[in-house]
C-alpha cells in the first residue's frame, strides 16, 4: 500500500496538497474463501459498553480501539505516520481553516449502503449535536459537501491536531441510521451496529461484557485476514493466564516480567510497545511550599525514579523525561534538563529547610511507599492519603491537594494535550490537577496548536517541554510500556506511529487484520 | 396478633421509605461524579471532552439539576418501575440487574445452603462431645476458615486449581460465545458448562461461610446436651445419633434459622470478592464498578435491591418470631 509517512502528511498539513491514491479494491460478496485467520481472541479488562460512538465506554482505551474494527476514520496511522483511509487526499486552505476531504470510491456501510460524504458531513454535525465522549470535535465550525462529492471541513481556529487526533479519531457513522435518531444515547435500534469498518458486529454479550465480530467481507480496503474476532472480559489477575492456557490469544500487562515468565514459552511471543504510559506527580503550584519551583525540583532530584521505576515496573527502567513527552514517542525532546538521583542538589536547594507534604494516591499502588524515605533523606516527610479513583479526581478537580501521583496512557501522539492540560480543556482525570500559571508557556501552548508547519510546531514543543522539564508542574517519576503476550501464528502487532488513536498502546492496529 | 402484625408492616414500610431516600442520598454524598472518565487502572487515557459537551450530558443525565427536582424524577420514575439509565454503561438499569441477578442467585443462596448444612452437621457434631478430639479439629479447622481473609482463599484455589491444575476455568461464569444450543442436549451442556465455571467461586463462599454455623451449632449443641429430655430420650433406647437429629437438632434450629435468615438478606448484595476474582458477572462485580464509576442511577437500584432484600428476610423472620410468641402466649393462657 503506498503510504504518506509522517514528514509527507506534516508537509501535506503545512498546506501543500497530500495526493496520494489508494489502491481501489473490488469487494468480494459472500464469503467465498476461507482466512488466513480463523478467530483471534482479545482479552480486555472490562466491559466497554455497547460499541457506538455514543454508547461506548470512555473509561478505558479499550471501547474507542474496539470502535476502530466496527467503524472507519477519515485518517489512519501506520507505523510511520498518518495515512489515509476514508479520505484519500486532503487539502488545507492557506489560513489552516477548511479542510478539503476527497473520499475514497466504493466504500459501503455493512447493510450495504454506499458511504458518501453527506455521511461524514452528516456525522461531524451529529457529534456537534451528541458528543463523541472520546475525542472533542468542538473546532470544527461547519461542514459543506462540494458539487463534485468532496468533503470540506470548516475549523474555528486553525487547529494543527486536527488531521491526527479528529480525523483520524473520530468514527465516521451512516446518516441512514442516526438522523432519525433523537437520542443516540439511548437508542437501542438493531442497525445501531452498522459501521463501515472491517469487522460487523454479530454478537454482544453485555454480562460477560463480551463482543464476536465477524469479517466484513465487502470492506472497501481490503478482505480482512481474519475471520471472527473476539473481545472478552478476563479480571486482571488471569488476564495473562488465559493466553498462557489458550484461552485468549493476546492480552497484555504492564509488568516487564512477564518478558521473563514467558522467555521459554514455545508458543507465545512478548510485544513491548513504546513507553506510552506515565507515572507522575500532579504538583499544585499554587499551594506552598510547592509554588516555589526549587522544592519542586529538590523533590525531583531526592527521587531515585531509576530505582522506583525497576522496582515497581520489575524490568529496566524508563525515567520520566522532565518534559512528559515520552522517549521512543514522535515529539520527544531529547536535549531537556533532567533530574538525576541526587539528595545532596535537593538539600542544596531546600536550604535546610523541612516540609511536611501531602500526597494523594490510588489505594492499591506501591510507588509511594518507596518515595516516602527518600523524600524523609532531604527533609520531606511525605503524608500519604489513600483514596479511590473518583475521589482522587474530586480532590483534584477541587485543587483539594498538594501532590497527587497519577498513571495514564495518552502522552505518545499529538502533543496538544501539553496545551489542553494546562487549559483546563481536558475532561479526563488527570488533566484535573494541572495547575501552572507560565505565560510563555500558555502562549507557546496556543501557538503550536495553531502552527501548521511541522518543523515550526516541533521548535515549539521541544521548547515548551524544557519549560515543563525547569518548572516541573508535574513531575515524571517514569513510563512505563505495556507488554502483549500474544499467540504469533494469529496476531501481528503493530507499533502504531504515536500510540493508535490519540497515543494508545495497542498493538492491534486494523492494518494488520486486513489484505491491504 | 394483627395489631402486632398492622404496627410490624407498618415499621416496615417506613424503614423502606428511608431505605429509598438514603439510596438516593448516598452516591451523591460520595466524592467524585459520574462524568469524571479516567479512573481506570493505569489506563486511564486522555479524554479530550469539551466543556460544553460535558454539560451536554450532565443535562442529559439530569445531574444539572438542583438535588430535590433530581429526587422527585427518581421518586417519579420509580413509582413507575423505571430504575433508570446507567451513565457508565449506557443500557437500562433494569436490564443490567435482570441479566446478573441469576448469577448471583445460583452462586450465593447455593452455597449458603451447602454452608449451612455442612456447618450445621460439622458443629453438632463437635458440640455432643466438646473437649473431644473430633471437637477440636473442627473448631480449630472452622476458627482458621473463618480467619482467613475471603480473597486469599479465593486466589488460592483459583492459583492452584485453574492455573495450577488446569480443572477449572481462569475467569467468568460460562464459556462466551459456547453456542450451546437450544436442545435438551444443549441446555445440559450449558448446565455443565455453568457449574464448572462456578464451582471454584461457590467453593470460596462455602468454605468462608461455613465456618459461621460451625461455631454457632456446636455452642447450641453443647448448651442442651445434658438437657433432661435427651436423657429420656437416651432412656427410650434411641441410638446418638437417633437422639442428635430428632430431639437435639430441632432445638437449636432456630437460632441457627436466624442466623440463615440475615445471611439470606444480604445474598442480594452479591459476593464483591469474589465474583471479581473468578470474574463471575454478579451483582457484587457490578455495584463495585457502579462504585468505581460513581454510576447513581446503577447505585441507587443496587442499593434499593439489597436494602429491600434485608428488609424482606428480617420482615419474614419478625412475622415468625410473632406467630412464635402468640402460640407461647396461647399455651400459657
Amino acid at each position: 500500500m503506498p503510504r504518506l509517512t509522517r514528514r509527507q502528511t506534516l508537509q501535506g498539513m503545512a498546506g501543500a496538497v497530500a495526493a496520494l491514491a489508494l489502491p481501489r479494491r473490488t469487494a468480494a460478496l459472500g464469503q467465498e474463501t476461507a482466512f488466513p485467520v480463523d478467530l483471534v481472541r482479545f482479552a480486555w479488562g472490562t466491559d466497554v459498553g455497547a460499541p457506538t460512538p455514543f454508547q461506548v465506554s470512555p473509561a478505558g482505551p479499550g471501547g474507542p480501539v474496539l470502535l476502530t474494527l466496527i467503524y472507519d476514520t477519515l485518517t489512519w496511522k501506520d507505523a510511520e505516520g498518518i495515512v489515509p483511509w476514508l479520505a484519500t487526499e486532503w487539502t488545507i486552505s492557506d489560513d489552516g481553516l477548511v479542510y478539503t476531504f476527497r473520499l475514497v470510491d466504493g466504500a459501503t456501510w455493512h447493510d450495504g449502503q454506499p458511504l458518501t460524504a453527506a455521511d461524514v458531513a452528516f456525522s461531524f454535525d451529529y457529534y456537534a449535536q451528541h458528543p463523541y465522549t472520546w475525542m472533542s470535535t468542538e473546532v470544527v465550525a461547519s461542514t459543506t459537501v462540494t458539487d463534485d462529492g468532496a468533503i470540506r471541513i470548516a475549523l474555528k481556529r486553525p487547529y494543527a491536531a486536527f488531521v491526527e487526533d479528529i480525523a483520524g479519531v473520530v468514527p465516521i457513522v451512516p446518516r441512514h441510521v442516526w438522523e432519525p435518531v433523537a437520542d443516540p444515547i439511548g437508542y437501542d435500534g438493531a442497525d445501531r451496529f452498522v459501521g463501515s469498518g472491517p469487522f460487523a458486529l454479530e454478537e454482544y454479550d453485555q454480562t460477560a461484557g463480551a463482543y464476536r465480530l465477524l469479517a466484513n467481507d465487502r470492506y472497501w480496503h481490503g478482505r480482512p485476514r481474519v475471520r471472527e474476532w473476539r473481545q472478552i472480559t478476563v479480571p486482571a489477575e488471569a488476564r495473562i493466564q488465559v493466553v498462557q492456557q489458550g484461552e485468549a490469544d493476546i492480552s497484555y500487562g504492564t509488568d516487564a516480567s512477564v518478558v521473563d515468565l514467558l522467555a521459554g514459552a514455545p508458543r507465545l511471543d512478548v510485544f513491548e510497545t513504546a513507553p506510552h504510559s506515565i507515572v507522575r506527580l500532579a504538583v499544585n503550584t499554587e499551594r506552598p511550599p510547592l509554588d516555589r519551583k526549587e522544592v519542586r525540583q529538590a523533590i525531583a532530584y531526592a527521587l531515585d525514579r531509576r530505582q522506583i521505576a525497576e522496582t515497581i515496573t520489575r524490568g529496566p527502567a524508563i525515567v520520566g523525561s522532565a518534559g512528559v513527552v515520552p522517549p521512543e514517542t514522535p515529539w520527544h525532546n531529547p536535549t531537556l534538563t533532567q533530574y538525576d538521583y541526587d539528595p545532596d542538589r535537593a538539600r542544596e536547594l531546600l536550604g535546610g529547610e523541612t516540609f511536611t507534604l501531602d500526597l494523594i494516591a490510588d489505594a492499591n499502588v506501591r510507588d509511594p511507599d518507596l518515595m516516602a524515605p527518600m523524600l524523609e533523606t532531604v527533609g520531606i516527610t511525605l503524608n500519604v492519603q489513600r483514596v479511590d479513583g473518583p475521589t482522587r479526581i474530586a480532590l483534584l478537580d477541587e485543587g483539594d491537594f498538594q501532590l497527587a501521583l497519577v498513571t495514564h496512557i495518552g502522552v505518545g501522539g499529538d502533543p496538544d494535550y501539553l496545551r489542553r492540560w494546562y487549559a483546563g480543556e481536558e475532561a479526563n482525570a488527570f488533566a484535573k490537577g494541572s495547575i501552572f500559571r507560565n505565560e510563555e508557556y500558555a502562549r507557546l501552548g496556543e501557538e503550536q496548536a495553531a502552527t501548521l508547519n511541522p518543523d515550526a510546531r516541533r521548535a515549539i514543543v521541544f521548547r515548551m517541554q524544557e519549560i515543563l522539564a525547569e518548572h516541573l508542574p508535574t513531575i515524571t517519576l517514569y513510563h512505563r510500556r505495556f507488554y502483549w503476550v500474544y499467540d504469533p501464528a494469529v496476531v501481528t502487532p503493530i507499533e502504531t506511529w504515536g500510540g493508535l488513536l490519540n497515543g494508545v498502546p495497542f498493538p492491534n492496529n486494523k492494518l494488520a487484520l486486513i489484505d491491504a | 396478633m394483627l395489631p402486632a402484625l398492622v404496627r410490624l408492616l407498618l415499621r416496615y414500610l417506613l424503614l423502606a421509605a428511608g431505605v429509598v431516600l438514603l439510596n438516593f442520598v448516598i452516591p451523591r454524598s460520595l466524592p467524585g461524579d459520574p462524568l469524571s472518565f479516567g479512573a481506570g487502572e493505569g489506563t486511564d487515557a486522555a479524554v479530550p471532552l469539551s466543556r460544553a459537551a460535558k454539560d451536554q450530558l450532565r443535562a442529559y443525565y439530569r445531574l444539572d439539576e438542583p438535588l430535590n427536582r433530581q429526587l422527585g424524577a427518581y421518586l417519579g420514575d420509580l413509582s413507575r418501575g423505571d430504575l433508570g439509565r446507567s451513565i457508565a454503561r449506557s443500557a437500562p438499569v433494569s436490564d443490567l440487574i435482570r441479566d446478573r441477578l441469576p448469577w448471583t442467585l445460583a452462586l450465593l443462596l447455593v452455597s449458603l445452603l451447602i454452608a449451612a448444612v455442612v456447618g450445621t452437621a460439622a458443629g453438632v457434631v463437635a458440640g455432643w462431645l466438646p473437649g473431644a478430639g473430633r471437637d477440636r479439629l473442627l473448631v480449630a479447622i472452622a476458627s482458621a476458615l473463618a480467619a482467613i481473609p475471603e480473597f486469599l482463599v479465593a486466589i488460592g484455589l483459583l492459583l492452584t486449581f485453574a492455573v495450577g491444575l488446569g480443572w477449572f476455568p481462569l475467569f467468568g461464569g460460562q464459556t462466551v460465545f459456547a453456542g450451546y444450543g437450544g436442545d435438551p442436549a444443549g441446555v445440559a451442556r450449558r448446565a455443565l458448562d455453568v457449574v464448572w465455571h462456578l464451582t471454584l467461586p461457590a467453593a470460596t463462599l462455602v468454605l468462608v461461610g461455613t465456618s459461621a454455623f460451625v461455631l454457632l451449632a456446636r455452642d447450641a449443641t453443647v448448651g442442651l446436651r445434658h438437657a433432661p429430655w435427651l436423657v429420656v430420650a437416651r432412656a427410650k433406647g434411641l441410638s446418638e445419633r437417633g437422639v442428635a437429629r430428632r430431639h437435639a437438632l430441632p432445638n437449636i434450629a432456630l437460632p441457627l434459622l436466624t442466623f440463615f435468615g440475615l445471611r439470606l438478606g444480604t445474598v442480594l448484595g452479591g459476593a464483591l470478592v469474589v465474583e471479581r476474582v473468578f470474574g463471575v458477572p454478579g451483582l457484587g462485580l457490578l455495584g463495585y464498578q457502579a462504585i468505581r464509576a460513581r454510576d447513581y442511577p446503577l447505585l441507587q437500584a443496587l442499593f434499593l435491591l439489597s436494602g429491600l432484600g434485608v428488609l424482606a428476610t428480617n420482615l419474614l423472620l419478625e412475622i415468625v418470631y410473632l406467630r412464635l410468641e402468640t402460640r407461647r402466649g396461647l399455651l400459657r393462657g
